[in-house]
């Protein structure tokens, strides 16, 4: 059970950071 | 407050949170903001107090900007002059951008841990994004990543400590 969580977590964590950071890039851009 | 008022006000604003900067640094980023904030106002075709507002808000806090020029203050001057035709502000994406989101994504999905690490490394390397943008996305990642890991593990401890007991 914990393996998965784990998995699933850092993908998300990165992604959600990723995200971010374009918005804020773009938002800067235009 | 009409648009001219406005404009004046946020260029006090961002005069004022320059104020740390070199004199001359102030001057040419205030020049800079002020010029931008023209050509924004000619493409929108009006400078009606909403328009004015739209234009501020684009460019965002004063303090951002200040913050972004000062992370800024490493590369050489040089670099604009031997590339003319780019804009003074440093926008865009470079490869330290692109390597980031890729490390942060793709590198997360395919190198756990090391991938997001990477990427926060690289986050902290670019001059494109502002301090507080950058400490930002460490906290996403912290906070989703690493703190249920530490908790998982406190439970698995306590686990062991009660299975122990019993």
């Amino acid at each position: 059970m914990d393996v998965p969580l784990f998995v699933l977590l850092i993908p998300l964590a990165g992604i959600l950071a990723a995200v971010y950071l374009v918005v804020a890039m773009l938002r800067r851009r235009s | 407050m009409d648009a001219e008022a406005l404009v004046h006000d946020y260029l006090g604003r961002l005069e004022a949170a320059a104020g740390s900067l070199p004199p001359s640094r102030r001057a040419e980023l205030t020049g800079e903001v002020r010029q931008h904030i023209e050509m924004a106002l000619a493409e929108a075709g009006g400078r009606d107090e909403v328009t004015v507002r739209n234009v501020l808000d684009r460019l965002g806090p004063p303090d951002e900007i200040v913050d972004a020029e000062r992370g800024a203050e490493g590369p050489p001057p040089a670099w604009a002059a031997a590339q003319p035709a780019a804009p003074a502000l440093p926008s865009g994406w470079g490869g330290t951008e692109i390597a980031a989101i890729l490390l942060l994504t793709l590198g997360a999905v395919f190198l756990p841990i090391i991938g997001p690490l990477l990427g926060l490394i690289f986050v902290w390397a670019s001059v494109r994004w502002t301090k507080r943008q950058k400490a930002v996305a460490t906290g996403i990642v912290v906070i989703l990543a690493i703190l249920p890991i530490i908790l998982l593990l406190g439970v698995r401890a306590g686990g062991v400590v009660t299975s122990g007991q019993l």
